[in-house]
C-alpha cells in the first residue's frame, strides 16, 4: 500500500507494452523495501505481515521498458488468503518475464518450501535472499553458491535495508532461468499431476505458466487457478479432471499431501545449502520481544507504551503544539491579519465573511485543518511510525487474542484496528488479511463504528487531555467496551465459526529513523492533499448552509436530540454536521467550543463523534470491499447507535459529575 | 532390534524452554491449519523450541517465532529430541 496516496496502490506511468517482473515471497521479507530500491517509488514499509494488500506497479530502474511489481506476501501457494488470491491473480493474469523470490535467508526452509511451487511454473526466477544480516546475527550461513547451482539460476545474498547485494542481483536477472524441479512427489501424486498436466496443454495453454505448475496448483485446490480455467473454454473439462482425481488421496488431503512433499524437500535442500552455528539463539531482538508477549509483563509494558504516545500526542502535539500554532501564532498574529487584509480589500461584504467570518475558508477551514489538526497528526504519525517498524503490534496480536475471541475474532484483528488509529480508511482495506469473510465484516463494521482515525484521535486527546486524565480514560473505557459490546452482538448475529490464531512474530527491531520519517512524511502529504480540500468543501458548505438560514433550522430541529438527550450546547449541531463530511473535522468543530463545554459535555461530544459516520473515503472502501447493501446497513446501525450511546452516557455520568 | 521408544507429548503440555521435535500433526488440526504449519515450517521431525506457554503457545521453528492459540498446539504431538 502506498504512503503517497493512503487509498490507492502505487503506480507510475509504465509502457502498455512493457514486460513485468514480480517481487514475490513471504510476508515480511523486505519485498517492499526491494521494491523501492529497484523502482524509486515508495509503498508502505512496515515490520509486520500484511502491509501490502494490494499489487503496486513502478517502472523499474535499471530497465524502463519493464515494470516491477511488488505483490502481497504470500505464506503458500496455493492462494488461500485475500492477500495470497491477489498474488496469485498476478501470476496468473501478467505478462510474466521473471519471478524475483525475496526469501529469508535467516529461515531457509520456508524460503525454499515456496521456491519448490514457483520453480514449477515454468517462469525464469532469481533468488534474492534478503535478511543476510540478521541470518549472521543467529549464526545461520548460507552457501548462494551452492544453492544457485541446484536451482540453475541466480540465487544473491541482500540485506534490502542497507541496498547491500542489490547491485549484483539486478546484474543477475539477465542470467535467470526456470529453475529446476526441487522435487518429485510420490508416484501417485505424480501420475494426478501428469494427467491434469496433460490435458491443460492439450486443451487450455497459460501464455506462459507451465501446465504442470498449474496442474499442481488446481490439484491443491486453488481458487483463482480454478478460476481461471473457468474463464477458458475447455475449463470445465480440466476441473471436471481434477473432481475425478482428488479422492485419490486416501485419507490425507490432496493439497496436504502437496504441501508435506514439498516441505519434505524443502527440508532437505536447506540441510545441505546452509549451516547454523550453535548457541547463537538468544539475541536481544528475541528477548525484548519475548518481553513484549510475556503473560506478566506484557500488560504493564502495554501501558507503558499507550502512556508514552498520550503524552507525546495528546500532551506534546495537541497541548504544547497546538498552543504555540492555534493560540499564539494563528490567533494573535495570523488570523487578525488575514482578517484585516481581507475586510480592507475585498468586497463584496458576503465574499469576505466566506473567507473570514465564523464559517469562513481561512478563519475555519485552513485553521482547522494547519493550526489544529496538522501538529497532532504528525506527532501521531511519527508515535506510530516508529511502534509499526518496532514490531511490536503483531506481538499486541497475542496479548489481545483472548479478548478477540469474546468477539469472534481472534488477535490477527489487532493490525487492521491498530493501523485504523492511522486512517480508517486503510485498516479497511488491510481486513483483507483476516481468514474468513465473517472475520472482515465484523472488523469493518468495528472500524468503521468505534475506532477514531489519527486526526480525531488527537482532536480527542486534545480536548479530554485539556480536561484531566480521568476524561481521557472515561472516553477510552466507552468505546473498548462499545467495541466489546457490538463486537460481541455482531459474532453472535453472523454465521460461521472463529478461526483460532495462528501467526508468525516478526522479530522485534530497532526503527529506522529515515524509514519512519519517510513514512510520516508521505502520510502527511496523503493528509495534506486529501484532508485540507475536504475541511475547506466542508467549511463552504456550513457558510452556505448558514447563509440560507438551513443551519440555524438544523440547530433548531436538532435541539431536542443535542441539548435534550445528549445534553450539549445547541451549537453542537453544527459540529454533527461537520462530521457527516470527516468525524475529526466534526470532533474539531467541538474542540473549537473550548470552554462552553464543561467536562461531562466534553466527554458525551467526543465518545459521540468518535461513534459518528466514517469519513466519506472510509464509507467507499467499505462499499468497494463488503458491497453496497453492507455499507448502507452498517451506516444504518452506526448513526443511532452514536446518538444512543451518547445520550444514555449523558445520562448515567450526570448521576456522578 | 526395536527401535528405542519415545513418548509423545502435547505441545501445549511441553515445559517452557524445552527443546523437542515434532512428531505429527493430530487429525482434530483443521485441513487449511496443517497447511499453513507446513508453509510455516513445522514438518515432521523438525526440532522447536517452547518460548512460552501463556496467553498462547509460542515456538521458535528455525529463526521464526511462531503464536499458537493452545486449541491448535494441544493437538500438535511433540516428542523429547
Amino acid at each position: 500500500m502506498t504512503e503517497a496516496s493512503c487509498h490507492s496502490p502505487a503506480s507510475a506511468p509504465v509502457a502498455p507494452d512493457a514486460s513485468t517482473l514480480a517481487l514475490v515471497g513471504h510476508p515480511n521479507v523486505g519485498k517492499s523495501v526491494l521494491f523501492h530500491r529497484l523502482t524509486g517509488t515508495y509503498v508502505n514499509v512496515s515490520n509486520y505481515p500484511g502491509t501490502t494488500v494490494e499489487v503496486a506497479r513502478a517502472t523499474a530502474r535499471f530497465d524502463r521498458t519493464a515494470s516491477l511489481l511488488d505483490t502481497p506476501g504470500v505464506l503458500a501457494l496455493p492462494s488461500r488468503s485475500d492477500d495470497e488470491r491477489a498474488t496469485m491473480r498476478a501470476l496468473l493474469n501478467e505478462n510474466l518475464r521473471l519471478i524475483v523470490q525475496v526469501g529469508d535467508a535467516k529461515n531457509l526452509r520456508r524460503t525454499l518450501n515456496l521456491t519448490a511451487l514457483l520453480a514449477e511454473l515454468g517462469v525464469p526466477l532469481a533468488m534474492a535472499l534478503n535478511m543476510t544480516d540478521e541470518a549472521r546475527a543467529r549464526g545461520v550461513s548460507v552457501d548462494a553458491e551452492a544453492l544457485a547451482e541446484v536451482l540453475a539460476t541466480p540465487v544473491v545474498p541482500t540485506v534490502a535495508t542497507g541496498g547491500e547485494g542489490v547491485a549484483a542481483l539486478i546484474e543477475s536477472l539477465p542470467h535467470a532461468k526456470a529453475p529446476a524441479t526441487m522435487l518429485r512427489y510420490d508416484a501417485e501424486t505424480e501420475t494426478a499431476i501428469a494427467t491434469v498436466a496433460a490435458l491443460i496443454g492439450e486443451r487450455a495453454p497459460h501464455p506462459h505458466l507451465a501446465a504442470r505448475g498449474l496442474a499442481i496448483l488446481l490439484l491443491g485446490r486453488d481458487h483463482e487457478v480454478e478460476n481461471w480455467f473457468k474463464a477458458q473454454p475447455a475449463g470445465a473439462e480440466i476441473l471436471a479432471k481434477v473432481e475425478e482425481i482428488a479422492p485419490l488421496a486416501g485419507r490425507e488431503s490432496l493439497p496436504a499431501r502437496l504441501a508435506r512433499e514439498r516441505g519434505r524437500a524443502a527440508d532437505a535442500l536447506a540441510r545441505t545449502v546452509s549451516q547454523q552455528s550453535a548457541g547463537s539463539d538468544k539475541t536481544l531482538s528475541l528477548l525484548v520481544g519475548q518481553l513484549a508477549v510475556h503473560p506478566l509483563w506484557g500488560w504493564p509494558l502495554l501501558l507503558l507504551v499507550l502512556l508514552v504516545v498520550y503524552f507525546f500526542v495528546g500532551d506534546f502535539g495537541a497541548g504544547t503544539l497546538v498552543g504555540l500554532l492555534e493560540e499564539d501564532f494563528f490567533g494573535e498574529i495570523l488570523n487578525p491579519a488575514v482578517t484585516d487584509f481581507v475586510n480592507a480589500h475585498v468586497s463584496p461584504t458576503w465574499l469576505a465573511e466566506m473567507l473570514v467570518g465564523d464559517y469562513g475558508l481561512w478563519t475555519m477551514g485552513m485553521t482547522y485543518a494547519l493550526a489544529l489538526i496538522l501538529p497532532i497528526v504528525t506527532t501521531f504519525f511519527i508515535a506510530f511510525g516508529i511502534l509499526e517498524d518496532s514490531g511490536y503490534f503483531t506481538r499486541l496480536s497475542v496479548i489481545a487474542n483472548r479478548a478477540f475471541g469474546v468477539i469472534g475474532l481472534n488477535g490477527r484483528a489487532v493490525l487492521p484496528m491498530v493501523l485504523g488509529l492511522g486512517c480508517v480508511t486503510m485498516a479497511t482495506l488491510t481486513t483483507r488479511i483476516l481468514h474468513t469473510p465473517r472475520e472482515r465484516l465484523i472488523a469493518t463494521f468495528l472500524l468503521a463504528l468505534a475506532i477514531p482515525c489519527s486526526a480525531q484521535l488527537g482532536v480527542v486527546f486534545g480536548v479530554l487531555g485539556g480536561i484531566s486524565f480521568a476524561a481521557a480514560a472515561i472516553w477510552g473505557i466507552c468505546i473498548v467496551l462499545i467495541l466489546l459490546v457490538t463486537g460481541l452482538l455482531a459474532a453472535k448475529l453472523l454465521q460461521g465459526r472463529r478461526v483460532p490464531l495462528l501467526t508468525e512474530l516478526p522479530p522485534m527491531r530497532l526503527p529506522v529513523a529515515g524509514n519512519v520519517l519517510k513514512k510520516t512524511g508521505g502520510r502527511l502529504k496523503w493528509y495534506l492533499v486529501e484532508v485540507i480540500p475536504l475541511f475547506l468543501i466542508g467549511t463552504f458548505i456550513m457558510f452556505v448552509l448558514d447563509k440560507i438560514g438551513v443551519l440555524p433550522w438544523i440547530i433548531r430541529v436538532g435541539e431536542p436530540l443535542v441539548t435534550g438527550w445528549l445534553g450539549l450546547p445547541a451549537e453542537a449541531s453544527a459540529a454533527f454536521v461537520m462530521g457527516f463530511l470527516r468525524r475529526d473535522f466534526g470532533a474539531t468543530g467541538l474542540f473549537a467550543l473550548g470552554s462552553q463545554l464543561s467536562a461531562l459535555q466534553a466527554i458525551v461530544g467526543m465518545v459521540t463523534i468518535t461513534l459518528f459516520v466514517p469519513c466519506i473515503a472510509s464509507v467507499m472502501i467499505i462499499f468497494k470491499e463488503q458491497g453496497a447493501h453492507v455499507g448502507i446497513a452498517m451506516l444504518a446501525i452506526i448513526m443511532p447507535t452514536a446518538f444512543f450511546v451518547g445520550g444514555l452516557l449523558n445520562h448515567i455520568l450526570r448521576l456522578f459529575m | 532390534m526395536t527401535p528405542p521408544f519415545v513418548e509423545r507429548i502435547r505441545l501445549t503440555g511441553t515445559p517452557t524452554g524445552r527443546r523437542v521435535r515434532l512428531a505429527e500433526f493430530g487429525e482434530e488440526i483443521d485441513p487449511l491449519q496443517r497447511e499453513q504449519l507446513l508453509a510455516y515450517g513445522l514438518s515432521s521431525s523438525q526440532p522447536i523450541t517452547v518460548l512460552q506457554q501463556k496467553p498462547m503457545t509460542v515456538v521458535l521453528c528455525e529463526h521464526m517465532e511462531l503464536a499458537l492459540e493452545h486449541v491448535v498446539a494441544q493437538h500438535i504431538w511433540v516428542e523429547e529430541e
